[in-house]
């Protein structure tokens, strides 16, 4: 294959790997920052009852 | 409420006043403006030298989409002091789009200027409106370009939720598209990575749509409950795609982007809102069992399309 192209490819896969991490990190701290306490009873309750919706 | 609407205005207000600082490209050149159909006038600060500025090698004028493309020059003419230069062209211009003037020369008073590029458009207030009625109306997403046509049916059984929807979707579409235009003219376009907008911008939609869910969950729990749910179908939305592409095609810049976002936004929402109020009403109606549910609903969206057809090729500014 072409280098240069091999070389474009790489950069882009770095480049994408570079900012999905960027953003990962990011959200990972908003979630920690913005963490809502879930009361583990509500979701026990709400998987017994019946309902499809 | 009240007071996110009036923050928003005032932001909107000071983008459009300040937009002569960015639009001034050569202090030497004072004025730039289209001239009756096939003319551009260019008014300089000082008189410029004649010989240099007759000379049609001097000029390269293109439409800024294609800059490709040279506009054949017919005519060129300078006024009596030397400081109005009228360029006339062989073709009509189409004065919509704005047009680049590269002045590779300019002597004035044996002084030479260097190079210049100007861009002549028509107000550029005029130019955002025009922007922004067209990505509402004139181009509307649903009725003329038939996008998101699968949440437009889902959301608009009532009214409340169909203004939810639109809400939400406004919100994180300006958002997405923002970063979309950041991303890709600073990022990809350096790069020569341009062919991976659609992977990037995809990603783009669902980190806001994540980030908005996340934040909204904490700050404003009673707003997460009326919204939360439409978070995940503006996920599932074509126009959400759409709006960054075409802005990437149409080559906008920061406040062009930002408007056109906001009027693609606002014309999904007015969409929204027209579908559920008739649907509303027709839910009153006597239908006819065949029609009844979601055939009779295309047949209104339809007959929206037909409505806004009379938009089409309208141009107000």
């Amino acid at each position: 294959m072409d280098p240069q192209l091999m070389k474009i490819a790489m950069g882009g896969l770095a480049v994408l790997g570079v900012i999905g991490l960027v953003f990962g990190i990011g959200l990972a701290l908003a979630a920690q920052k913005f963490h809502v306490e879930v009361d583990p009873k509500v979701e026990a309750v709400k998987e017994v009852l019946a309902g499809a919706q | 409420m009240k007071r996110i609407i009036v923050i928003f205005g005032v932001i909107l207000s000071l983008l459009i006043f300040s937009t002569p600082l960015y639009a001034s490209a050569n202090r030497f050149i004072v004025k730039s403006s289209f001239y009756q159909k096939d003319k551009i006038r260019i008014v300089f600060a000082a008189p410029v030298d004649r010989k240099l500025a007759e000379d049609r090698s001097n000029y390269y004028v293109y439409e800024r989409t294609d800059p490709d493309i040279p506009l054949p020059i017919k005519d060129i003419s300078l006024s009596k002091d030397g400081r109005v230069l009228t360029i006339t062209f062989k073709e009509e211009l189409n004065q919509h789009s704005p047009h680049i003037v590269v002045i590779k020369k300019i002597v004035s008073a044996g002084r030479n200027l260097g190079i210049a590029s100007i861009m002549v458009r028509k107000s550029y207030a005029g130019f955002l409106m025009s922007i922004l009625i067209g990505a509402m109306l004139v181009h509307n997403f649903v009725f003329t370009k038939y996008l998101g046509l699968c949440v437009f049916f889902g959301t608009t059984r009532r009214k409340a939720t169909a203004i939810g929807m639109g809400i939400t979707f406004t919100i994180v579409m300006v958002c997405s598209a923002m970063i979309s235009w950041f991303l890709y003219n600073y990022v990809l376009k350096p790069l020569n990575l341009q062919f991976f907008q659609v992977v990037m911008f995809i990603g783009i939609v669902s980190l806001i749509v994540q980030a908005v869910d996340i934040i909204l969950r904490k700050i404003n729990p009673y707003l997460f409950k009326a919204f939360g749910i439409y978070l995940m179908l503006v996920l599932a939305n074509c126009v959400i795609l759409a709006v960054p592409l075409l802005i990437v095609v149409n080559g906008y810049n920061g406040i062009e982007a930002f408007v056109f976002s906001l009027g693609a936004g606002l014309g999904y929402f007015l969409a929204l809102f027209l579908m559920s109020s008739v649907r509303e009403k027709l839910e009153l109606a006597n239908v006819p069992p065949s029609y009844q549910g979601l055939s009779i609903a295309f047949i209104t969206a339809g007959l929206f399309g037909l409505a806004f057809m009379g938009f089409s090729g309208m141009s107000i500014f």
